[in-house]
């Protein structure tokens, strides 16, 4: 044993369902389907004339032949083949053999492809005729309306049926350790009520025994247990299934736990709850103490009948608070399914996601946003646990009543969330959806210090032992919230998925008003250039019979003529105008034609193309590095016609007016400066001046509309580049534009 | 009535006027005929083609009552007794996708009316000696 990694949990490995003895107040004997015997309890010669070894290989008449004292052979086979044949011994058991004088009861059962008879006494220790008794017994159980009640009933009544010195009722809570919720014993002994005992007190396949067989009796922990033989095939005898088995042996380490309790024989009715093992009717004696198999069967009986009345108690008493739950579930829910603002729905009501829990707090993490409500960590902390809970949660659902013992940083709010049940809405977001529950402070008291399992001997071995204190060792437990229940998972659930529902449906609205926005700037499209068709028409006129005017007409004085023209120039003005926003609002629309710019080409023509039209004398104009840029031809050509336009207007007054244009390459951005020395901008503006028709005080005296500016800016959010701008007063500007590289 | 060198459809007046002016003050030999309704126009033009008087060009707004500009060139280039007659389609709009549908339907060319008559006068004067004097016809 000393090979073993020490630890109680080994008991986990230990096979106890294949012990390969039985206690010894009965003997065992299993046939294979032919009804050969095949495997031998050693202790049945105290029972009859034979030695088991003898009997392995015989067929089962041999055994009929001891038993038998005046009945006729073969009774055993026909309760085999009428066993196999309804594939049950339920109405079989007990028969009554005779041996040496005395009762016995045969109680049979199969195994693999195996049958076991076993004999045991019918002698019994009960003092009440169970049978009379028992109806009444139930009733009084059931009389209790709280399931608190119904287990003190029923521990009570099991007492008054089966004798025994202490009978408990051991309840498992969810991490597998057990507390005793009801007792009723010997008044000269110490009570275990409110005890708790660790998970491995009572290791994994045990309690899987406890569901499959569900009853157990340990007859006298002091008696030496039996070994079983059989029959060898291939030379090796395999051990024998002994889960059904009512011998059974105990597992050593049970037996020494039993010893160290000082507790002589043993008593237990598995209390199942949908399925699962919910508790044990306990019974312990503190002297050897055996109940016969009617005695065993009726406890089973009342076992099976807690079980089926824990369902509907236990179910009562969560009712009330479900239904609360519930009901705030369905408010919330009709409130979602109102469209609207899908936080606001679940947070700022009376009815909120706090209304579906027990929980104290509760934050919602949506659209980067978020929104806390009741108790909650502070923002540092909530924002941590936020992250954490994003990066590690695999699941839509991650529930604890432990917080601080999975997560650290938790314990410096463990009295706000030492639980969490959290949700996801959108894993790729990061949205989420978590309720808190406060620490609760509480006194556990355990039976005996269940985390020192392990013992040194005398010769330094470690050895597995149970503990042998069973003091009550009290422990105080921190960072532990009440739990979550199903009810609360359930909720949380359902909500999740109306939320979810409601962000989906959100989302499609949105698509459907992008669909329309799509069509309402077609529209403005359409619109822009049949306003643009409809304003020039008239201007044209205006112009044309202006100019007519100026041109058929000889005899106009000076004046008239100076008139004229301000009238042509305004008509001119207006129709550049026109041309400028519809320029602007095609910006918009128009696909981009990505090509390499040759730079130096495109800075040159606009340079030519502006010195003509803005007449500058002692313009000196520099070019500097012109790295190829990456963009729409047109709309880039825009761009630096619209800067250096500007550059060229606004130093047109220094001496001289200098503009330059210079590139360089980063290595992800080609970025142009297009520096000038005149008026400068009031950089307190700066964010305006890129706005449509807005106009700086210091421009007044040039000539322009208000658009350039606007236009470049659209351009550039088109390509994806950036635009910025340094400037001083009366000093010069710069204006740097970036276009990503193509890559 | 005499044959029409250049065919006109255009429903503002006071264009029509300022182009009878340019045209006559470029050569007051051309004759200009101009009708201010889309589908008049299409009648009237059948029926020059049956009198075989066919204009040397038609020119064409884009709105016009009637008939579009875009379904009256159609429905020329539909007829086969017009479809060799060059149309240069003359409208305010730059909008590409005018010049390209104006295009596709079979313009011989899309001329964005220039502002201001002197403007007025060069375009017209351009066109003038290109499709009355220089291009060379089949209608």
């Amino acid at each position: 044993m000393t090979d073993y990694q020490v630890d109680l949990t080994n008991c986990d490995r230990e096979p106890i369902h294949i012990p390969g003895k039985v206690q010894a107040h009965g003997f065992l004997v299993a046939v294979d389907n032919q009804f050969v015997i095949s495997y031998v309890s050693e202790n049945i010669h105290a029972f009859l004339p034979a030695q088991a070894a003898d009997l392995l290989g015989q067929k089962v008449t041999t055994l009929e032949n001891l038993l038998l004292q005046g009945e006729e052979t073969g009774f055993i086979s026909q309760l085999l083949l009428l066993g196999r044949h309804t594939k049950s011994f339920e109405t079989i058991n007990p028969y009554k053999v005779v041996i040496n004088g005395a009762d016995y009861n045969l109680i049979l059962s199969q195994t693999g492809p195996y049958f076991l008879l076993e004999f045991e006494p019918d002698s019994t220790a009960t003092e009440v005729d169970i049978h009379k008794t028992i109806g009444r017994s139930v009733s009084e159980m059931l009389a209790g309306k709280q399931l608190k009640q119904l287990l003190d009933n029923a521990a009570q009544q099991v007492k008054q049926l089966i004798g025994y010195d202490r009978i408990m009722i051991y309840k498992f809570l969810d991490d597998g350790h057990g507390e005793v919720i009801a007792e009723v014993k010997e008044d000269h002994l110490d009570p275990f009520f409110g005890l708790h005992y660790p998970a491995t007190d009572i290791p994994k396949q045990a309690r899987d025994l406890y569901k499959k067989n569900l009853t157990r009796i340990i007859t006298d922990v002091n008696a030496e247990s039996s070994p079983i033989l059989g029959l060898a095939a291939h030379g090796e005898v395999k051990p024998l299934d002994l889960t059904c088995s009512a011998l059974r042996a105990v597992s050593p380490i049970h037996i020494q736990y039993l010893k160290n309790m000082g507790v002589a024989s043993s008593f237990s009715i598995s209390l199942m709850y949908r399925d699962e093992l919910w508790g044990l009717i306990a019974c312990h004696n503190y002297s050897p103490r055996f109940i016969n198999y009617k005695a065993r069967e009726a406890s089973k009986l009342i076992g099976q009948i807690i079980s089926s009345a824990l369902e509907y108690k236990q179910d009562e008493a969560n009712s009330q608070k479900n239904d609360q739950f519930k009901a705030a579930y369905n408010v919330l829910s009709d409130t979602l399914r109102k469209g609207g603002d899908i936080a606001e729905a679940i947070t700022q009501h009376e009815t909120n996601i706090l209304s579906i829990t027990d929980a104290t707090g509760a934050v919602l993490v949506y659209e980067d946003k978020i929104t806390t409500l009741g108790q909650t960590p502070d923002k540092d902390d909530l924002e941590a646990l936020i992250n954490w809970l994003k990066k590690n949660m695999e699941d839509r659902i991650y529930y604890t009543h432990q917080l601080p013992e999975v997560y650290q940083p938790a314990k410096g709010f463990s009295g706000m969330a030492s639980g969490i049940l959290a949700c996801t809405l959108s894993k790729e977001m990061g949205e989420l959806i978590a309720w808190f529950k406060p620490e609760q402070l509480s006194t556990v008291n355990w039976a005996g210090n269940p985390n020192k399992p392990v013992e040194v001997d005398e010769h330094g071995v470690v050895t597995l032992s149970p503990r042998r204190s069973f003091d009550v060792w009290q422990e105080t437990v921190r960072n532990s919230s009440e739990r979550w229940t199903r009810e609360e998972i359930a909720n949380v659930l359902k909500l999740r998925d109306e939320v979810v529902f409601a962000i989906n449906r959100q989302a499609n609205e949105i698509r459907v008003l992008n669909e329309k926005l799509k069509q309402a700037y077609e529209e403005l499209d359409t619109f822009s250039f049949t306003i643009s068709h409809d304003l020039r028409t008239p201007l044209s006129t205006i112009k044309n019979y202006s100019e007519l005017l100026l041109e058929a007409n000889q005899s106009l004085d000076d004046d008239a003529r100076r008139i004229l023209g301000k009238v042509i120039a305004g008509a001119d003005k207006l129709n550049f105008l026109i041309k400028e926003v519809l320029n602007y609002s095609r910006v918009g629309r128009i696909d981009l034609d990505y090509t390499e710019i040759d730079m130096k080409a495109l800075v040159q023509e606009i340079k030519n193309d502006l010195v003509v039209a803005l007449n500058i004398n002692n313009l000196q104009f520099e070019i500097g590095e012109t790295p190829a840029l990456y963009g729409d031809q047109t709309m880039v050509t825009q761009v630096f016609a619209n800067l250096l336009n500007n550059a060229i207007k606004y130093s047109a007054k220094s001496n001289p007016p200098k503009v330059r244009v210079d590139g360089k390459e980063t290595s992800s951005e080609v970025i142009y400066s297009i520096s000038d020395n005149g008026i400068g901008i009031d950089l307190n503006y700066y964010n305006r001046i890129f706005d449509l028709f807005k106009r700086m005080d210091n421009v007044r005296g040039y000539e322009g509309t208000g658009v350039g500016l606007a236009i470049v800016k659209r351009i550039i959010e088109k390509h994806n580049a950036r635009i910025w701008v340094e400037s001083e007063l009366g000093a010069g500007t710069v204006f740097y534009v970036a276009f990503k590289r193509n890559v | 009535m005499a044959v029409p060198d250049i065919f006109y459809v255009e429903d503002n007046e006071d264009f029509v006027d300022v182009v009878e002016r340019a045209i006559g003050q470029i050569d007051d030999t051309t004759v200009l005929r101009t009708i201010d309704d889309g589908a008049l126009a299409l009648n009237t033009l059948e029926k020059l083609a049956e009198d075989k008087a066919k204009p040397k060009l038609i020119l064409i707004d884009l709105n016009l009552p009637g008939l579009s500009g875009l379904d009256l060139l159609r429905r020329i280039k539909e007829t086969q007794a017009l479809r060799y007659v060059p149309i240069v389609m003359f409208s305010t709009s730059d909008n590409p996708k005018d010049i390209r549908s104006s295009l596709e339907f079979g313009a011989n060319a899309y001329v964005t009316k220039p502002l201001g008559y002197a403007n007025l006068v060069k375009c017209l004067s351009a066109m003038h000696d290109f499709w009355l004097k220089t291009s060379s016809s089949v209608a």
